[in-house]
């Protein structure tokens, strides 16, 4: 009977046991959820010189890579900081799900970085996960390389979201000067097939819908692939999609405006790069409905990739690849077509405006943009992560961060100036050549910095050398040996670089720096709600649209889409928008 | 336990009352661990119902989040259009759950006409490949369709041409046409072999002597079949289409996360993916939680009608 008593007396236990533990594991939640009271412990030794070797915790929400950091970038860190770095990236693991749960287990890591400054950001800071820079006056003693290159940035985020007095973190793309802080070429095109374009005579394009005859008559030319497939004028993707058919928005990026008001989270509105305008994404004369008709009219010509609304960016990548595609918004997702092998026989895209484009483009803001740069507010060894990203925010750590050691892809040549080595050739920007074991092994590619977030804008003078830091824009290298489809655009056009081009053409709209010390809104829930609702419709029915069968349906559907959406509370979300346009941006810039 | 403890206990056994009071205890000690996990898992986690009433924000306590009553209930239904909305949704999840149960009877047929296959080896093959498919994601399965459909390089759009049975290709993944029926078809490829496993089992356990008495009865194969096997697995039929009724609101959302488009999304946006879309893709989780607190009222609903319409047809039920 006693050991039966025992063992029932054991279960008894265990059972205790199992509710219990997960009791505490619920209060410990509780507890470090109010408390960013935690002090991290200061420990005093990181003057030693050969200091022990820590892993950090990256939280990364732009990262693409998540695991240990290899390859080149590592061996960097680690010989300089004696740091190894775990990287965690939401990406790829359930996104804003992913967020949430780290979010609510109370411990971003060590070093954190947001992919905006809008809801998320505010919330770890409200809830404490967040480590002040300004605490033991870390940022003074450690933070050298901050306050030197990303002053104003560093007071920006204290107005804004400090309270005036703490720091929770600094934004990316730190830039001063006038003009766009693009470098070689812009974020938006449109580029096209320049081999075919020069073929037809390089006719005129004065709007928009001018590249679909010119299209047409480019596929005629072309009407297979080199693998045999048809060629499609163009092809789309929806898994980009927020509020909206994103490829459609592209359309007012060609016209100078831009989603949002450039504080403010994005939602049903588009607003002028540097004028007071703003216009909403369902007005009868915007451009978001002057995209839509542009699809749809590409689509009746038999221009528009059928697949369009079925696949993903992935499979468009592929069909740019193989030369199904002969339209490209943007310049940098057609840079798969242009291979060695291909340009030396002529053929590649290069930039092709429509003579009454207005190309969206970003000032310098020595200010920072909207991804932030923070740390955990139980981070182990605050100094030395201090210490690290102090170093990605100065010019050695902004040129070797991005472009690796020096001596292996770029060096300084006898006048100071930089250049690329023939080695990176080779490997710039991000090719799989192997790296010497000397510098780390493995793979340029594998070991660029996987974490995935700018510091200082890449088109800034590097003081170190008088040029930029962006290697595209060095002289060397807009004179080494340019390819026949570049050396051909060039002649035709005149100007180096496609930045030139819309510079020149005053084709551009640049943002101005704006300094604010509102705190970007977040959108209450009940409203946001309903905009989710609402962009549910317009994705819907923007994809009816492009692909309805005549004209009669077009504006049918359009017409549904406008009824539902105001239904939903369309204007309201407008109307709140242009409000903290208004008040919060216009004043300011 | 050794000979005087159990002889002990055999003592006890014989006054009634002493039986009683000790084994009660004793059992209840049994049962306690899974009663506990119960409690753990099932009903500990209905306090989570709480951020119905909240906006709440992850990382920020509860107490410091802003109390929204029950504005996530009644958003569902503020205004006309979101009326119709949450109408479509409905009429959707029904249509797809009412397909789903006319079809949950094809494992039984498949399961029924497998086992009387003579060769092991081709039952054995047949029963891999049917059950195969379930282990397969959803988002490889798309991919699998869309390899088999995509009108630029799909497998049956090129098979069409070239026999020149068609001239224009067909887009079948961006077509509203039959979504349902599609829907249900892609689940039952998916779900055929593994939903007979339950079945196979119940078939087995059939008393072999039945079938022999029916067989010196004279009956043949069609009629041990249809006198002897079907009647034996009803039950197991039974408690399983309960079960689904009972899950009736409940789709899941995978399936048509993944084969959604701007084309079919009105048709294959069910209750689920609904959710999805407006809330979870916005970290909504005081919407989400009460959406799901309303589907687990009318999930226990339906289980309970069914339940006592078994009671009534049947005269049987699971509880």
């Amino acid at each position: 009977m006693k050991k039966r008593w025992y063992g029932s007396a054991l279960l008894i236990l265990m059972c205790a046991m199992l509710v219990f533990t997960s009791a505490c594991s619920n209060n410990n939640g509780g507890n470090s959820a109010d408390g960013g009271t935690k002090a991290p412990a200061a420990s005093g030794n990181n003057e030693n010189p050969d200091r022990e070797e820590i892993t950090i915790d990256v939280f990364s929400m732009l990262a693409n890579y998540a695991g240990e950091q290899p390859g080149w970038f590592a061996k960097l860190v680690k010989d300089k900081f004696n740091i190894k770095l775990n990287i965690i990236a939401s990406n790829l693991a359930g996104g804003q799900q992913k967020i949430a749960t780290m979010m609510a287990s109370g411990d971003l890591g060590d070093l954190v970085v947001f992919g905006t400054n809008g809801r998320d950001y505010q919330d770890a800071i409200k809830a404490g996960l967040l480590l002040d820079f300004t605490k033991d006056d870390l940022l003074n003693k450690y933070g050298q390389g901050l306050l030197a290159n990303a002053p104003e940035a560093i007071e920006a985020n204290k107005k804004q979201f400090g309270g005036g007095t703490a720091v929770y973190g600094v934004g990316f793309d730190v830039g001063t000067g006038e003009g766009p802080s693009e470098g070689a070429t812009m974020n938006y095109g449109p580029n096209l097939r320049w081999d075919l374009y020069q073929q037809l005579g390089s006719p005129e394009i004065k709007t928009l819908n001018d590249y679909l005859p010119l299209l047409k008559k480019m596929q005629e030319l072309e009407p297979k692939s080199e693998n045999g497939r048809p060629t499609y004028g163009i092809s789309l993707w929806s898994d980009w999609d927020g509020s909206y058919m994103t490829l459609a928005k592209v359309i007012a990026q060609f016209h100078g405006y831009n989603e949002g008001d450039g504080l403010n989270p994005a939602g049903m509105i588009l607003t002028h790069q540097n004028k007071d305008e703003w216009q909403g994404v369902l007005d009868e004369d915007g451009y978001y409905l002057q995209g839509l008709k542009f699809y749809y009219d590409a689509n009746q010509m038999g221009l528009l990739d059928p697949d369009s609304l079925t696949q993903k960016f992935s499979d468009v990548s592929n069909k740019i690849k193989d030369g199904q595609v002969l339209f490209s918004h943007f310049p940098w997702v057609d840079n798969v077509y242009n291979t060695p092998e291909r340009t030396a026989e002529g053929k590649g895209f290069a930039l092709v405006p429509f003579a009454d484009e207005k190309v969206t483009s970003y000032g310098q803001s020595p200010y920072g943009g909207n991804r932030v740069w923070a740390i955990g507010a139980d981070a182990k060894d605050p100094e030395r992560i201090m210490e690290f990203l102090s170093w990605l925010y100065s010019p050695e750590g902004v040129m070797e961060a991005n472009y690796g050691p020096k001596g292996l892809a770029w060096d300084i040549d006898g006048s100071g100036k930089p250049f690329v080595t023939e080695y990176g050739w080779k490997a710039l920007p991000a090719n799989a050549e192997p790296v010497p074991a000397e510098y780390g092994g493995g793979t340029f590619k594998d070991g660029t910095n996987q974490i995935n977030n700018t510091t200082l804008k890449l088109t800034n003078i590097n003081p170190d050398t008088g040029e930029t830091y962006d290697y595209n824009l060095w002289p060397s290298t807009l004179n080494h040996n340019p390819d026949p489809v570049t050396k051909s655009w060039r002649e035709a056009t005149g100007v180096m670089t496609a930045k030139d081009y819309f510079v020149k053409n005053n084709m551009i709209e640049v943002s101005k720096p704006f300094f604010t010390t509102e705190t970007p809104v977040t959108v209450p829930a009940q409203l946001q709600q309903k905009i989710d609702g609402i962009g549910k419709i317009i994705k819907e029915y923007s994809w009816k649209m492009v692909f309805a069968k005549n004209d009669a349906e077009f504006n049918k559907l359009q017409e549904e889409m406008i009824t539902k959406s105001k239904g939903l509370g369309y204007d309201e979300a407008v109307a709140y928008e242009v409000g903290n346009a208004e008040k919060m941006v216009f004043p300011f810039r | 336990m050794d000979i005087n403890t159990a002889s002990k206990t055999m003592v006890d056994a014989k006054s009634p009352k002493r039986f009683q009071s000790k084994d009660k205890y004793y059992l209840f000690l049994m049962a306690l661990p899974f009663l506990v996990l119960a409690f753990l898992f099932s009903y500990l986690p209905l306090y989570g119902w709480i951020y119905a009433f909240y906006d709440y924000r992850p990382g920020i306590p509860l107490s410091a989040s802003e109390f929204m009553g029950f504005d996530w209930f009644t958003s569902m239904i503020s205004n006309e259009i979101q009326r119709q909305e949450v109408l479509r949704v409905l009429r959707n999840t029904f249509a797809i759950s009412s397909l789903n149960i006319a079809t949950s009877v094809l494992p039984v047929i498949f399961a029924v006409f497998l086992v009387e296959l003579r060769s092991t080896r081709f039952k054995k093959i047949v029963q891999t490949l049917t059950t195969l498919p379930n282990f397969i994601s959803w988002v490889l399965v798309y991919s699998f369709a869309f390899m088999l459909f995509s009108v630029d390089n799909g497998f049956l759009n090129n098979l069409l041409l070239d026999l020149g049975w068609i001239s224009r290709p067909l887009n079948i993944l961006a077509s509203d046409d039959h979504t349902w029926m599609a829907m249900t078809l892609w689940s039952v490829w998916k779900g055929l072999g593994w939903g007979a496993i339950m079945y196979i089992a119940a078939i087995t356990g059939i008393d072999q002597e039945i079938y022999e008495a029916a067989r010196v009865d004279g009956a043949g194969r069609f009629r041990l079949m249809w006198h002897v096997t079907v009647p034996g697995i009803m039950p197991t039929f039974f408690v399983l289409l309960l079960l689904s009724i009972g899950n009736f609101i409940n789709n899941g959302m995978e399936q048509f996360y993944v084969f959604q488009n701007a084309m079919n999304t009105n048709h294959i946006e069910v209750l689920d993916l609904y959710v999805y879309n407006i809330g979870m893709t916005n970290s909504n989780f005081g919407f989400a939680t009460a959406v799901s607190m309303l589907k687990s009222l009318v999930s226990l609903f339906l289980l309970f009608v069914a339940n006592s319409m078994s009671k009534i047809i049947r005269g049987d039920s699971i509880f």
